[in-house]
């Protein structure tokens, strides 16, 4: 059968036709991409079409080729705008299938918490790491010598009345009542400039209520050197209340007793829960004490085997259950050893 | 130290409101602790005149007294007390009054008769001990007049530092407030009228240790008429928180708030011929105390004796025998010194602590001795009449010379940060009566006294000389010249400066491998808790380890505890050797308050006694119990089994650099559950031969979950940590990833139950040589088509080589050695 162009152009049309209903009618990508390999192909329909066009007249050959290449595109992009089409679709689906209530809670994550002893201790390190103290730690079963005698608190010395002492089952050692017998130890390691910080686990006889109990912990600071003197003392002391309760915050210095520091001071802050007003929390005085310091004693240097008119410097010694109460406004230190969880998953 | 306000008044004016004057103390070192309100708690109590007082008509017992308050009428009030007459004027609580403890008096019919209020005793209001009669108030107080407006005062609760016995005084108190206030101090009038014979004739005093009675002052009163003191003192003494006794006792407490002198007055007829002796105690004395104790006298005691045996433990407590009573006539006044030392251990030796023994161990002013005995003659006069014997004995009559202390200005300056000048350093000085006077010439500078006494020798013209008043026992050294200087001056005008001096070498922190580890555990999930470190003995024996942990750089525990000598309560009074007892003690805590799950740690110590001293080692421990998983419609519910822990150690191992911990089967100890127990080991990732981590993980021994009402179970674990007392973390050194691609196969391994799977992992490792880099466990199986009393442990391997491409070959080679191993050392055959 011989073909002429109008009829060759006609079965093209014709086909383009079928395929753009075929195209748009397509269920899925994969009949889809059938169809598409189906007139397409190197063995599709098209080309079997165009096999046709070696009857025809040279002139003819062409003006057909520009009509196939027409065709041909107009399959193409119905295929592409099928495709699209369906794809829309496709993910339309999902969406639709896959939607959830946001609502729901999330898959949780384990939590834990930080103990607020020892976060509270590395909080105190912090601030004084950055004036460029060092930690430092001592035995908790101390020497009655270190605790008292090299303090400046002789056997049978009134001052002994400051710490309700436990004593252990062993000649000379006692459970340490504060952590400043680590100023020895410290100084008779180390020499001048010293920065020291000292935290640790301190034991007293000493009834348990809201604010004392007979284990508690204290972070004892101190720095020697040949000029440090009351007015840095103070100066530190300024910058710890404000990286602690905020910038603003008033602070008061006033005479303390201390046999291991002279002279001796108690340092406040304005009440942070009253800022001053005068309140149950700080005795309706508007202060409140949270540390007590001194210049460390001659005779405490000499113990510490240094020479007391060259070398001078403050000490301090601080309860961190008070400073824990104070950052997390707790009422009760009792809490902190008891351990409900219900109290400790607060804390991060 | 209670100081009622009206009677500091006594001894220096106060010109401030009480809320100022507390606040000035405080600033001064003298923390006023409380103000108290003293009659606040009276209500309408008012004065009234006793116009009549007639016979109740229906009662023998009973008065009915007209009582004028003010107000224009008469009330009818009646009254049980004897004490009451026409004339008199009393406390008369009004219809609507509150006493003291909250009682209310309201119109009530006493037989008959309505009575229109009440007439008060002393005791009804607190202010005298008298309960029987009613309080008789100075003929002059004002009608009408609410009697807190003459009889309230207010209290300073004073906190007065143990270096300043001075202080525990009215006079002490009045010293400082004149600091302050620029007021004078006024000394309480001392002066007696000597009528009586030469004190020589009636009393001799014989000290046989000198060292421990430096001073001893005696005065002889005859003629007194023992009774209450008057309301005025007893209201004092009350406030101040003493009960009065009777004229005569209650005039040596006087005089011991007053001027912190304590006095002791003996019933002259009990000391025989007058004759007093100091001295201790002999072996087998006794003594009845005033508490009327039988105490036996330990040779260490100092006593005040006469010749036929002890009358008073010197300082501490007098005797019931000497005690002055009623039936006194003549009175003995001692007013001694005493060493310090021995009355503080004295009193601590008979638990016989008082407001005399408190003073006299901070060290007594030697001129108080005969003040104080004057002073208290003087009272007793006054209150309980008699005569007094001319003239005192003094053992030691000679006032020793005052203190003089040394100090240079500028070296006052260096302490405190400041710049004052000798003259402003002079001046504030001489607020707290610290005279000074020029160095003539060198002079030694007192820096330390103590042991080691160390004196800096100043040139005059830098130093200056201060005289210490003899009250200021304290005053010893430059820094205390420096501290009373920054403390007249007042502590808050020391400026803060930052300090500028050289700063020291860094150093690690010793908390770097705590903060490690915590930070692991937290992230991981679990609460970290802080227990006590002291348990009871008993809980330390039960969880006691047969093989205890060891210790990797802390010294080795220690089997023998560390026992607390004076515990508050048994239940801590050992210090623990494990923290598995109060871990499992927090456990069931939180479980019996209805916490489904609970997973925590501690790191603590554990204490022991060793043969040189008391031994320390940090440990950190693990619990876990419970639910593992919050509730939640995406977790599977279960609960904690050992799995849990292990994981949690491996990841401990991994967060501190070390390699993956080995498991071994633990069957011996009894605390814990003997199939589900392992003790592990895991060596450091950068050197194989120095361990890492070391301990014990299992789950408590069923028979014990039982005992503690625990239903599913208690895993517990305690580990020793390299570095935990002291250690950093080393930064991990790390290798590129593989360039050339990685090979895995997947091994079933078939073997019999009884073969540990570590055995299976470390027959496959080091049979596999070094193209192996990982090695994981990802399944086990039981059953068909396996046979009884097998089972399948499926691994994949991992292989990779450095700067090539693995062949087929190589790897098979590789599989097939592990096959041949695998065969050889477990007897296991690979499933296919």
């Amino acid at each position: 059968m011989s073909i002429d162009l109008a009829g060759l152009t006609r079965q093209l049309e014709l086909l383009r036709d079928e395929i753009l209903a075929a195209a748009a009618a397509a269920p899925d990508l994969a009949s889809l991409e059938r169809l598409q390999i189906d007139v397409l192909g190197r063995k599709g329909r098209l080309t079997a079409v165009l096999r046709g066009i070696g009857s025809l007249p040279a002139d003819d050959r062409p003006k057909v080729g520009a009509v196939a290449n027409a065709v041909r595109a107009a399959i193409e992009a119905a295929v592409a705008e099928r495709r699209e089409a369906l794809r829309a679709e496709a993910i339309a689906t999902r969406i639709a299938s896959e939607r959830v209530d946001v609502t729901l809670p999330g898959r949780p994550v384990p939590r834990g918490s930080r103990h607020p002893i020892p976060e509270t201790i590395a909080a105190i390190a912090e601030v004084f790491g950055q004036f460029g103290f060092v930690v430092y730690e001592g035995p908790e079963v101390e020497t009655d010598v270190h605790n008292f005698q090299m303090l400046n608190i002789p056997l049978d010395h009134p001052a002994r009345d400051l710490w309700d002492t436990l004593y252990v089952d062993l000649d000379g050692y006692l459970l340490r009542t504060h952590t400043s017998p680590g100023q020895i130890r410290v100084m008779a390691r180390e020499r001048p400039p010293i920065r020291a910080l000292l935290p640790g686990r301190c034991f007293r006889y000493e009834a348990v209520d809201a604010s004392h109990g007979f284990e508690f912990f204290q972070v004892e600071g101190l720095m020697i050197d040949e000029g440090t003197s009351m007015a840095d003392l103070r100066g530190l002391l300024d910058e710890f209340a404000g990286a602690l309760f905020g910038a603003g915050r008033a602070t008061r210095f006033r005479p303390g007793y201390y046999p291991f520091t002279e002279p001796s001071v108690a340092f406040d802050v304005r009440c942070v829960v009253c800022d001053g007003a005068g309140c149950p929390a700080c005795s309706r005085t508007g202060w409140m004490t949270i540390l007590g310091a001194g210049m460390v004693h001659p005779v405490v240097l000499q113990y510490g085997g240094l020479d007391p008119e060259r070398y001078q410097g403050f000490a301090f010694g601080m309860g961190v259950e008070r400073i824990a109460n104070l950052r997390h406004a707790v009422a009760d230190l009792r809490y902190y050893l008891e351990n409900d969880l219900r109290f400790l998953e607060q804390f991060r | 130290m209670r100081v009622p306000l009206s009677w500091l008044a006594d001894y220096v004016d106060l010109d401030l409101t009480p809320e100022a004057l507390a606040d000035r103390l405080t600033l001064l070192g003298m923390e006023v602790k409380a103000i108290e309100r003293w009659g606040s708690d009276w209500r309408s109590v008012v004065v009234g005149e006793l116009v009549a007082v007639d016979p109740h008509p229906n009662s023998e017992r009973l008065s009915l007294a007209r009582v004028n308050v003010g107000d224009g009428t008469l009330r009818e009030i009646v009254c049980g007390a004897t004490n009451i007459a026409t004339g008199q004027r009393v406390p008369v609580a009004l219809p609507g009054a509150v006493l003291p403890g909250g009682r209310r008096i309201e119109r009530a019919e006493k037989l008959g008769v309505v009575s229109d209020g009440m007439l008060c005793s002393g005791d009804e209001l607190r202010l005298t001990t008298d309960a029987e009669g009613i309080l008789i108030l100075p003929a002059d107080a004002p009608i009408g007049r609410p009697l807190a407006d003459l009889f309230g005062d207010v209290v300073l609760d004073v906190d007065v530092k143990p270096n300043r016995g001075d202080a525990l005084s009215l006079v002490g108190l009045a010293r400082e407030v004149a600091a302050v206030t620029g007021a004078r101090v006024r000394l309480p009038r001392a002066e007696v009228a000597e009528e009586g014979p030469p004190v020589e004739e009636r009393l001799r005093v014989e000290i046989e240790e000198p060292g421990l009675c430096p001073r001893f002052v005696g005065r002889w009163v005859d003629g007194v008429r023992v009774g209450p003191s008057p309301d005025r003192v007893q209201m004092r003494l009350l406030a101040a928180g003493m009960r009065p006794v009777s004229n005569v006792v209650d005039a040596s407490n006087y005089v011991m708030l007053e001027l912190g002198k304590p006095i002791h007055t003996f019933d002259a007829a009990a000391v025989e011929g007058g004759r007093i002796v100091v001295r201790r105690a002999r072996p087998g004395e006794t003594l009845e105390t005033l508490d009327h104790e039988e105490r036996i006298l330990d040779p260490e005691t100092l006593l005040i004796a006469d010749p036929r045996g002890p009358l008073a433990i010197a300082g501490v407590m007098g005797g019931a025998a000497s005690e002055v009573s009623e039936a006194t006539r003549s009175v003995i006044i001692e007013s001694a010194i005493f060493d310090p030392v021995s009355i503080r251990r004295t009193a601590f030796r008979y638990a016989l602590r008082s407001e005399a023994s408190l003073r006299f161990e901070k060290g007594q002013e030697f001129g108080l001795a005969p003040l104080g005995a004057d002073r208290t003659a003087h009272l007793i006069v006054a209150w309980a009449g008699g005569t007094v014997a001319r003239g005192r004995v003094d053992t030691n009559p000679r006032e020793p010379e005052p203190v003089r202390i040394p100090f240079r200005p500028a070296r006052v300056n260096r302490l405190l940060g400041t710049a004052l000048s000798g003259a402003e350093q002079r001046e504030l000085l001489a607020r707290v009566g610290v005279e000074t006077e020029p160095a003539r010439g060198e002079v030694r500078v007192p820096v330390a006294r103590g042991e080691r006494p160390h004196d800096v020798v100043a040139a005059g013209e830098e130093a200056i000389v201060a005289v210490a008043p003899p009250w200021r026992r304290d005053l010893a050294i430059e820094a205390d010249i420096a501290e009373e200087i920054a403390r007249i001056r007042g502590y808050e005008r020391i400026g803060g400066t930052r300090p500028d001096t050289p700063m020291p070498a860094y150093r690690r922190s010793p908390l770097g491998v705590r903060d490690a580890v915590r930070t692991a555990l937290v992230g991981a999930g679990l609460a970290e808790v802080v227990t006590h470190a002291l348990v009871a003995p008993e809980e330390l024996e039960a969880y006691r380890l047969r093989r205890p942990v060891p210790s990797l750089d802390d010294p080795e525990p220690v089997a023998t505890p560390i026992r607390v000598t004076n515990p508050l309560s048994s239940l801590h009074s050992v210090l623990r050797q494990t923290l598995l007892p109060s871990l499992t003690g927090v456990v069931l805590l939180n479980l019996r308050r209805g916490r489904p799950g609970v997973a925590i740690f501690e790191i603590g110590k554990g204490y022991g006694r060793g043969p040189e001293g008391p031994v320390e080692w940090w440990r950190l421990g693990i619990a876990l119990a419970g639910a593992a998983t919050p509730p939640s419609p995406l977790l599977p519910r279960r609960s904690f089994d050992l799995d849990d822990a292990k994981g949690l150690v491996e990841h401990v191992a991994a967060a501190l650099g070390f390699a993956e911990p080995r498991f071994t089967a633990e069957a011996d100890e009894p605390l814990f559950h003997p199939g589900r127990t392992a003790r592990l080991e895991a060596r450091l990732a950068a050197d194989a031969a120095a361990i890492g981590l070391v301990g014990i993980v299992g789950e408590l021994h069923p028979a014990r979950l039982e005992a503690l009402e625990i239903r599913d179970r208690l895993v517990l674990a305690e580990l020793a940590v390299r570095g935990l007392g002291e250690g950093w973390l080393e930064p991990p050194k790390v290798a590129a990833p593989p360039r050339h691609p990685t090979v895995e196969r997947d091994l079933a391994v078939v073997v019999g139950e009884t073969v540990p799977a570590a055995r299976v992992a470390e027959t496959i490792r080091s049979s596999a040589g070094p193209l192996l880099r990982r090695l994981q466990l990802f399944d086990v199986y039981r059953g068909a088509p396996l046979g009884e009393g097998e089972r399948s442990l499926a691994y994949r391997l991992t292989f990779w080589a450095e700067g090539r491409t693995l062949t087929e070959e190589e790897v098979e080679a590789v599989v097939a050695a592990v096959t041949g191993a695998l065969e050889r050392e477990v007897g296991g055959r690979l499933r296919s």
